[in-house]
């Protein structure tokens, strides 16, 4: 089904290649998963399958590309949509027309097919995807993971014989990943459609896949082959690969079902609570107490008497499905939504009637797309126009257009910089670093004004594992300096790794609260994998285990 | 459940609201007018499952009326009941204030705020691809573009706010307009990466994959050519006697126009796989329209059309009141009736 031979490729202007030396067979049928940390060059790989790479991007490709027996290269993007269907991260970002019925006949209508054969087309692919029900529904009505199935649906009404997806689930809550997923699984298995998938959460995916091309970023570096023998060999896995290359399990467990055998046979020393702190009983005042919120959109009831506290040093994690008021929750913190019953004390005082521009310097707020922050021309000047604006000075100018400061206040925007280990992209312009990096920036941006209050919507959302990691060091110093965060996100990985306390917010109420392996434990949807494995350990990561098992 | 009348019925309920609007000024035929449009929304609404949300078009019919009540009070100063006078020597805002300047100025308020509805409740029940069906196939990818142009619009202002709010999140208070300037930026490069974006992924859904098959500068001059011809025809009108010759070119012209539009249609390779259909709710509905047109514009003695042409000057009282118009007027409601039924 794809075959690569030597395939190079260098974007235009870039002094490095983006790929390099890339040879790949792939068989028809596969289920393939492209893995590897950001900037390796797994995007790129998957626009070169339809084309886009490097019809659409410019640049220079050298070696030989066959994929449904065309080569990309010669055919265009236009015409390899007939055999290669490609969906990308964001669903919102592709759609053409407002229905769904509408935004799925779209691309049979531009190839000119007869009405009645686009009628057919259309039937069995909505109801291929489970959409029926849906196709006369405008665009903004669905949920996430509706769009992500309608994105689905408008390729797959094309008949490809290759299915291509940029991180699908990457904006989506773990029950509408898993939907997707599944829908994927069945178009693989019952259609034999060849599926090629970039994805950052592992453990969402692994249970699926048979192939994985792993990608490390060094110029021709990369490894193809049986997900088993790849993973033995890659630092980059999920808890469950994580503990089964620890214990030396064979074969290499890649789902929870396939581990369980083997953890039942793993004798673990008496369970104790000292991995989970108990931050309420040892700490005074909350920084934030929220009581009896009620927060509404027009006369729909969004938040129905939300009553929750955060301490200083401890991160409190907001979990719950999309719509569950969670962003609406933060953003009332902040003083961007109007609380109709309930109070909300900062540090023991009522917010009511406070600004958001005053609220700031207490409470920093990371909204879910960071680009929003950010529109000066160095890293360096994000950072001194917070600084400026709750000094309520206006920023001077040099003819170059940079900003010119204070020393004091340059001096504190170098040490926050620092202490994000982004000292050298001080003079670097934003919007031309990586996701991670520019997520970042706006978090250095929010921070260097110290609030006591950290408030994170989806932050780990399109960051690749490296980044996480520094990201969850970050507000482990912070924490640990006093701050109290809450961070809201479906990523039940790094809530085990890092959250002192769990709150689960379901249909505007907070339907549990507690520590993370009680509340995890409780959920039927936000279980870590660790805590599947092991549920009376009381632990939540393979590192937390291993440690237990070393002490012991 | 459905919005959809056939696109021609919509049309025609869009034309008969605005000519209604635009006919009357009585105050209470335009009261009873946007009870219809705003009662058609709410089915709509409630139609495309968003769950109704009267109440931010309301608030903006209530803040357009209210502007436009107060800016007629300032600057007019004619009518004859005066509660106010301000010195005459004050530019401007100088002079009497007249409650018939501040009623004009409510009726004008809420024509403008009837024809937002209508247009808005055309929006709401038109799906994207039926508006694109009116413009010519010959023009279809400059239709195309069009209507992303028209889904950019709400996208963008959603991404104003959030960049807005982005910036007060770091402390500014957007009291100045250089405070505004950082918005800019972002919402320039985030509209360009989004145009981006979209491009890419309609590429890679073949968008344009069929080019149109031959004729393309044939017909282009065809066109170019009908143009000039009717523009002749148009500068030979103009001399005394050859007006007959004129309007014939004039005709020629046109006629060619239309068919190399027809012809340059025919060569985009593109189909509508949807035929609409006409159904009894639009029978009902165009029916509705015929007798509205009737009311306002077929001489019936028994109507009384006077009071359409209501005006408040020079001294405020009371508009007459038509129950046969009224009611006329009531069928601006019935694609709500029609919605309901199907619901």
């Amino acid at each position: 089904m794809i075959s690569f031979h030597d395939v190079s490729f260098t974007y235009p202007g870039a002094s490095h290649p983006a790929l390099q030396s890339i040879n790949l067979e792939i068989p028809a049928g596969s289920f393939v998963l492209v893995m590897g940390p950001s900037g390796s060059g797994k995007s790129t790989l998957l626009r070169c399958m339809n084309g886009l790479v490097p019809h659409f991007s410019g640049g220079t490709l050298n070696g030989t590309i066959r994929v449904a027996d065309m080569d990309p290269v010669d055919a265009s993007p236009q015409v390899m949509s007939r055999k290669v269907g490609f969906v990308f991260q964001d669903p919102e970002a592709q759609f053409v027309l407002d229905r769904v019925e509408d935004e799925v006949a779209f691309a049979l209508e531009n190839l000119a097919l007869p009405p009645a054969e686009i009628r057919t087309r259309l039937d069995a692919t909505l109801d291929l995807l489970g959409l029926t029900a849906l196709r006369e529904r405008r665009l903004d009505t669905l949920s996430g993971g509706e769009r992500q199935r309608v994105a689905l649906a408008a390729v797959m009404a094309l008949n490809p014989s290759l299915l291509v997806l940029d991180e699908p689930t990457s904006q989506l809550d773990p029950e509408a990943a898993e939907a997707v997923l599944q829908t994927l699984v069945r178009l693989n298995r019952e259609l034999g459609l060849t599926i090629l998938l970039a994805e950052h959460r592992l453990e969402r995916v692994l249970p699926f896949v048979d192939q994985i091309i792993y990608l490390d970023g060094e110029p021709g570096r990369m490894l193809v082959g049986d997900a088993r023998q790849v993973l033995a060999e890659v630092d980059l896995v999920s808890p469950v690969v994580a503990l089964g290359k620890y214990f030396g399990w064979q074969p290499l467990p890649l789902t929870v079902q396939e581990a369980l055998p083997f953890a039942r046979l793993v004798q673990l020393p008496e369970s104790s609570d000292v991995l989970i702190s108990d931050i309420q009983a040892t700490l005074p005042e909350p920084v934030l107490r929220i009581v009896d919120l009620h927060v509404f959109y027009g006369l729909k009831p969004i938040l129905k008497g939300v009553s929750l506290y955060a301490q200083g040093g401890e991160v409190l994690a907001l979990m719950g499905p999309n719509g569950a008021g969670k962003t609406t929750l933060l953003r009332s913190l902040i003083g961007l939504m109007k609380t109709e019953v309930g109070e909300i004390f900062l540090l023991g005082e009522s917010i009511a009637g406070k600004k958001t521009a005053d609220l700031a310097r207490l409470v920093g707020y990371l909204p879910q797309d960071p680009n929003a922050l950010l529109f000066a021309d160095r890293v360096l000047d994000e950072l001194l126009y917070t600084l400026h604006s709750h000094a309520h000075k206006p920023l001077s100018h040099r003819q170059n257009g940079s900003v010119d400061p204070e020393t004091s206040i340059v001096e504190k925007a170098a040490v926050m910089l620092a202490q994000m280990g982004m000292a050298n992209l001080a003079e670097a312009y934003p919007r031309d670093l990586s996701v991670g990096q520019r997520q970042r920036v706006a978090l250095a941006a929010i921070m260097v004004a110290q609030p006591r209050l950290l408030l994170l919507d989806e932050p780990t959302r399109g960051l690749d594992a490296a980044s996480k990691q520094r990201l969850a060091d970050l507000l482990q110093t912070w924490r640990d300096d006093g701050h109290a965060i809450i961070l809201v996100t479906h990523d039940v990985e790094l809530v085990a790794r890092l959250a002192d306390r769990v709150a689960i917010l379901e249909d505007g109420v907070i339907s549990a609260q507690g520590k993370p392996a009680e509340v995890l434990a409780a959920s039927p949807v936000f279980v870590p994998q660790v805590l599947q494995l092991f549920p009376d350990a009381g632990c939540l990561t393979p590192q937390q285990l291993i440690n237990r098992l070393r002490s012991a | 459940m459905s919005t959809q009348l056939h696109t021609w019925t919509w049309l025609a309920w869009l034309s008969a609201a605005l000519i209604a609007i635009s006919v009357t000024r009585n105050l209470f035929y335009l009261t009873l007018i946007l009870l219809c449009l705003l009662v058609v929304y709410s089915f709509i609404e409630g139609a495309n499952q968003r769950g109704a949300y009267p109440f931010s078009l309301l608030r903006f019919g209530i803040l357009v009326s209210v502007l436009s009540m107060l800016f007629n009070m300032l600057i007019s100063h004619f009518g004859e009941t005066v509660f106010l006078t301000l010195p005459e020597k004050w530019p401007l805002i100088g002079g009497p204030y007249t409650l018939e300047a501040l009623v004009y100025g409510l009726t004008n308020g809420l024509v403008l705020f009837g024809i937002l509805i209508a247009f808005t409740d055309f929006n709401q029940a038109m799906p994207v691809r039926m508006l694109i069906r009116l413009i010519p196939r010959a023009f279809f990818p400059v239709a195309v573009v069009i209507s992303i142009a028209v889904t950019f619009v709400p996208t963008t202002i959603r991404q104003f706010y959030q960049i807005k709010e982005a910036q007060m999140l770091r402390g500014q208070r957007m009291t100045s307009l250089i405070d505004w300037l950082p918005l800019v930026m972002p919402l320039l490069v985030g509209g360009l990466e989004r145009a981006l974006q979209l491009s890419e992924a309609m590429t890679a859904r073949g968008f344009a994959s069929t080019a149109p098959n031959s004729g393309n500068t044939a017909h282009r001059l065809v066109m170019v050519g009908s143009m000039l011809w009717v523009m002749a025809g148009w500068v030979v009108s103009t001399r005394a006697g050859w007006e007959t010759l004129g309007l014939g070119l004039i005709l020629a012209g046109a006629l060619a126009f239309l068919a190399a539009l027809w012809w340059a249609g025919r060569l985009v390779p593109r189909t509508n796989y949807l035929k609409e259909e006409w159904r009894t709710g639009d029978v009902v509905v165009l029916t509705g329209i015929l007798v509205l047109g009737l009311a306002l514009f077929f001489p019936f003695e028994w109507i009384d059309r006077e009071s359409l042409y209501y005006s408040v000057y020079p001294l405020l009282q009371w508009p007459d009141f038509d129950p046969w118009l009224a009611t006329a007027l009531l069928v601006l409601g019935l694609p709500a009736y029609v919605i309901g039924l199907r619901g």
